[in-house]
């Protein structure tokens, strides 16, 4: 464990001093800052476009940063050979693996805490130039930031174990991008094939659809940005479910990403 | 160094002659590029993701900036016709993303209803809406509306009025819901619904214009029913409704509670001179009616 939060700190302090992600904080900023300007495209519903503007950036944010980070992390030391340096350590694979994917967790989370932070600054801003209907839950809002979280988490995972046994660094970028679009859209497909107007469609496919739709991740889970943007009731199983599908998804991932890196030749 | 400069300036220039005339050509481009394809709900859903809501948003934010430059045209006489197909079919795939967006509905009641005579799809498209937006008076409001105002369906513009009066509470929605019930020749549900919210209204003063307006359509339901036995027995309507009186249909003409007179009109329905509100009834009175 201590092996373990020593390469997650290590990693965070690479991050910290990484200057594309200044530049990505700088430009998250910016687009918070015209947040309330944005806001006043709409017609009736300010503060709600205004939710929208700060929960899609920043889902746009943490997916770019969870699959950039989550890709090049854990390649580039295999691409520059730093892993034959970390064989040689008191330092299993699997500590050198959950350490860098808790560093890349962590940097996610700060960065999360940080943006939650100023989009509260911008929806209440937009908030005063017309009232709306429902006033902000902010509990909706901190959740709806927490499942985009959770769900970059799971993607970073995913991009860490394309990386294990990867030589190159298109699979675990491209790889996980289209993981994204899947898992997004799995739910949308699983719901089609079972309703009324899918019956021309053959059974094959069907079995084949489903068999996708159990083994992708189901990215839908962690989507609470309707509840967040229009005040509507947080049940209890909304908020539970993706957390304990984000803890297990993620955990199998892992374990997918240490069987890979443990039988790969570092030398 | 003086090339540079020269290679700079030069290209300066050239950015200047394209840029201009690129700009007109985008602002003339043709309405439908404007507005441009989009595709149908089901399949955005499958790409966008959890973008769905900032999608929807961008939808209408485009009707919307579409709409106000032709606008902005005829106020200064240029006549473009706009193209309300494109725009109706671009709102109703931004609900189908989003069914709570407000902006959509809204602006779905204000273009297609006066200007192009839609109020039925309207309709169809804002029903969709109080799915979702159970908390919104307005879409009920506006359904009773266009139900009444364009469709001439009184029995559905009392059903959805009277939605709107028990989402909001309001009391002018109350008695429009009971007039919409009157006009659809359901005074008995008209005369429910005012007791229901006269008994839970706690303002006197409400408590008083619900039992005011219960009681003109109970004088005015108690004259319909002696003008059906009035037909029912000598197979014609009554010249005057006095007749009602003479032929003993019923012991004395009722009293409008607005201070109106009742009578009929050309088409058997009985009214009052009052149209039972007091300012009609003023009106009427300065009228010399």
């Amino acid at each position: 464990m201590v092996h373990t939060l020593f390469v997650a700190r290590l990693t965070l302090n690479a991050l910290g001093r990484d200057r594309v992600l200044h530049t990505l904080l700088g430009v998250s900023l910016v687009l918070l800052c015209l947040v309330p300007a944005f806001s006043l495209f709409s017609m009736r519903q300010v503060q709600e476009l205004a939710v929208t503007l700060v929960l899609s950036c920043h889902a746009l944010l943490l997916i770019f940063l969870a699959i950039f980070l989550g890709s090049s992390t854990l390649w580039r030391d295999l691409e520059r050979r730093h892993t034959s340096l970390i064989l040689g350590l008191p330092l299993s694979r699997s500590h050198y693996l959950l350490g860098r994917f808790f560093g890349v967790g962590l940097f996610l989370l700060l960065f999360s805490l940080c943006y939650a932070l100023l989009a509260v600054i911008a929806v209440s801003v937009s908030a005063t130039f017309y009232e709306a209907d429902r006033p902000v839950i902010w509990m909706n809002l901190l959740a709806a930031l927490g499942g985009d979280l959770l769900k970059a988490w799971l993607l970073a995972a995913v991009a860490f174990l394309f990386s294990t046994f990867s030589t190159s660094l298109f699979l675990p970028l491209f790889g996980t991008l289209a993981i994204y679009s899947a898992g997004s859209a799995s739910q949308e497909v699983y719901e089609y094939l079972n309703s009324d107007f899918s019956s021309q469609i053959s059974a094959g496919v069907r079995w084949l659809a489903e068999i996708f739709y159990w083994i992708l991740p189901n990215l839908t889970l962690f989507d609470l940005k309707t509840q967040a943007v229009y005040s509507l009731p947080l049940d209890i199983p909304a908020l539970i479910y993706p957390f304990i599908y984000g803890f297990v998804y993620t955990s199998l991932v892992l374990w997918g990403a240490e069987f890979f890196l443990s039988r790969r030749d570092l030398v | 160094m003086m090339k540079r400069l020269f290679l700079l300036v030069c290209l300066i220039v050239f950015y200047g002659v394209i840029t201009v005339p690129a700009s007109r050509y985008l602002l003339d481009r043709p309405v439908a590029l404007k507005l441009g394809y989009t595709p149908s709900s089901e399949a955005i859903k499958l790409v966008v993701g959890d973008q769905k809501l900032l999608l929807a948003e961008s939808l209408v934010i485009k009707v919307l900036f579409y709409f106000g430059s032709l606008v902005e045209k005829s106020m200064n006489r240029v006549d473009i016709p706009p193209e309300y197909y494109g725009m109706f079919k671009t709102l109703k795939t931004a609900v189908m993303l989003d069914p709570y967006n407000q902006d959509a509905y809204y602006f779905a009641q204000a273009a297609f209803t006066w200007e192009v005579g839609h109020a039925e799809d309207v309709n169809k498209m804002l029903i969709y809406g109080m799915e979702y937006r159970d908390w919104d008076m307005l879409l009920p409001f506006f359904v009773g509306f266009n139900a009444a105002y364009f469709l001439k369906d009184y029995e559905m513009a009392a059903i959805y009025t009277r939605r709107a009066a028990e989402i909001s509470g309001s009391d002018l929605l109350t008695n429009l819901t009971a007039r919409y019930f009157y006009e659809a020749n359901h005074d008995q549900m008209g005369i429910a619904f005012l007791k229901q919210r006269e008994e839970n209204t706690k303002d006197q003063g409400m408590k008083s214009l619900y039992r005011l307006r219960r009681e003109s359509l109970e004088a005015a339901q108690a004259l319909q029913r002696s003008l059906e036995r009035f037909v029912e027995k000598f197979g014609h309507q009554p010249e005057k409704i006095d007749r009602l009186v003479e032929e003993g249909m019923i012991s004395h003409l009722p009293d409008d509670p607005y201070g109106g007179e009742f009578y009929l009109d050309s088409h058997g329905k009985v009214r009052s001179t009052s149209n039972f509100s007091f300012t009609r009834g003023a009106d009427a009175v300065q009228d010399g009616q």
